[in-house]
């Protein structure tokens, strides 16, 4: 019964994930034709060779860290709709805590999903009304000198340190391993991106967890 | 601004539909099977209504990365890219990257459609690599982890343990990056506001927790994170207004 529903969420996962590359490589190719303005095969190799060395390898981690935590439908609408780290997966895995359900289940699968899918169209829906409507104002309101700009630039201590509350207070023994050692790899790489900095922690706090389960302290 | 016409949008709104269907077939589906699990509908709905609450903040901070863009490259190619994959940090170096190499700057807005057409090709390219992934890998991760999850009643709870550990090592990198990160464009910075806020969005999340346990107020706990949040945000809004500019800018990374 279990690897039914998987199996299934996996197969449509699959098929909206080419569609989405189709629309996706669609893009480009009509701004190409529509502009009668192709790039140039030298200058974009020498761009994409650049930002493939970065963004390809990164993209190796992110997808081995998030995909457990993300769930299956899950996994194929946040890689789709993007903004993973600072939206779908906090969304996902504050709805799974406060459905009391765990990831990896089938409970805690169409909880995050659920929960990712409703982000998305909300997030999708804030920049269409956004763009259209309110594109002249908004600058005013995260501007220097608002009085909102702080509140945006600060939103993701904002947003994890709700997240992380409950967690902490109930996992502490787990807690200080893991913050330590992102501080020490961010002293030697400050400007390291989050999901490669994301991957080393998940590894610390996971060894602690083995470490401490064999010490019997957990 | 010549990338701001009518093929334009057309093509944003297509890509707005595509995401929208693509998040309501999985709700739907996930909604059906939810109820064959016999999860509670009132469950279902406070996922919802949380997940909305949640959202709000950082899409309004998303939005806002769309406007920065929108100077060189006009509003829709942004909109569009940072409703699909996008992130500002992506996006930016993509298109910055790709107009320094033909000899331009991002400082103005763009008019060569060359150079439009070559941003819009490396920000596409450069991102798709975790689509090229998942249809090969996905399915083996996640079936791999269920099953070490779900064997055994012992391994369950080392199961629980390390998909909490697993948590945490995502909550402590950014925690990490309150402590000592830095950013790129400068704002952001380890210091003063970032522990400040993060602290109080947690102290406001266990008085929260700790109201909801006291007075029995059930109906309010799925929303104590999103409103945790929002107490974070608005606490940066008042550190702003009411503490020398010294300590709000205090940074020591």
């Amino acid at each position: 019964m279990q690897k039914t529903y998987f199996d299934k969420v996996h197969r449509w996962g699959i098929l909206w994930n080419i569609g989405a590359l189709l629309m996706l490589l669609a893009i480009p190719v009509s701004i190409s034709l529509y502009f009668n303005a192709w790039p140039t095969l030298q200058v974009l190799w020498s761009v994409l060779s650049k930002l493939m060395l970065l963004y390809w390898v990164t993209a190796v981690i992110e997808v081995i860290t998030y995909v457990p935590m993300l769930g299956a439908g899950g996994t194929y609408l946040s890689f789709v709709t993007g903004n993973i780290t600072n939206l779908k997966l906090p969304v996902g895995l504050a709805a799974m805590e406060n459905a009391k359900v765990r990831a990896n289940t089938e409970e805690g699968e169409v909880i995050s999903t659920i929960a990712i899918g409703v982000s998305s169209i909300t997030t999708t829906v804030i920049i269409a009304v956004g763009v259209l409507a309110f594109s002249p104002v908004l600058p005013y309101i995260t501007s220097e000198g608002s009085a909102f700009k702080p509140a945006f630039d600060w939103v993701l201590p904002a947003l994890f340190g709700a997240l992380g509350a409950s967690y902490f207070a109930k996992h502490w023994k787990l807690v200080p391993l893991p913050v330590i050692v992102g501080v020490i790899v961010l002293l030697f790489a400050p400007t390291l991106g989050v999901g490669t900095l994301m991957f080393v922690t998940i590894v610390a706090a996971v060894a602690g967890v083995g470490v401490l389960y064999k010490l019997k302290w957990l | 601004m010549i990338f701001e016409n009518t093929f334009m949008y057309v093509i944003a709104l297509c890509v707005v539909a595509f995401v929208t269907l693509q998040s309501v077939f999985f709700i739907v589906k996930s909604w059906k099977h939810a109820k064959e699990l016999g999860i509670d509908k009132e469950k279902l709905k406070n996922t919802v209504v949380s997940s909305i609450l949640f959202t709000v903040a950082p899409a309004i901070s998303i939005l806002a990365t769309v406007i920065v863009l929108a100077k060189a490259l006009g509003i829709v190619l942004p909109w569009i890219r940072l409703t699909v994959i996008g992130n500002l940090a992506y996006e930016t170096t993509a298109a910055q990257t790709a107009v320094e190499a033909m000899g331009g700057s991002l400082a103005g807005a763009i008019t060569d459609p060359q150079q439009f057409s070559t941003v819009s090709w490396a920000m596409t390219i450069g991102s798709i690599a975790p689509l090229l992934m998942l249809p090969f890998v996905c399915k083996k991760l996640q079936s791999k982890i269920g099953d070490a999850v779900n064997k055994s009643e012992s391994s369950a709870k080392l199961g629980d343990a390390i998909s909490a550990a697993a948590f945490i090592g995502i909550i402590s990198a950014f925690i990490a990056r309150a402590i000592a990160g830095t950013t790129s464009d400068g704002v952001g910075n380890a210091g003063f506001m970032s522990i400040a806020v993060l602290v109080v969005a947690m102290v406001a999340m266990v008085i929260l927790e700790l109201i909801c346990k006291k007075f029995n107020l059930e109906k309010l706990r799925p929303f104590t994170m999103p409103i945790a949040m929002f107490i974070g945000m608005g606490a940066a809004m008042l550190f702003e207004a009411v503490l020398p500019a010294d300590i709000v800018n205090f940074v020591w990374r």
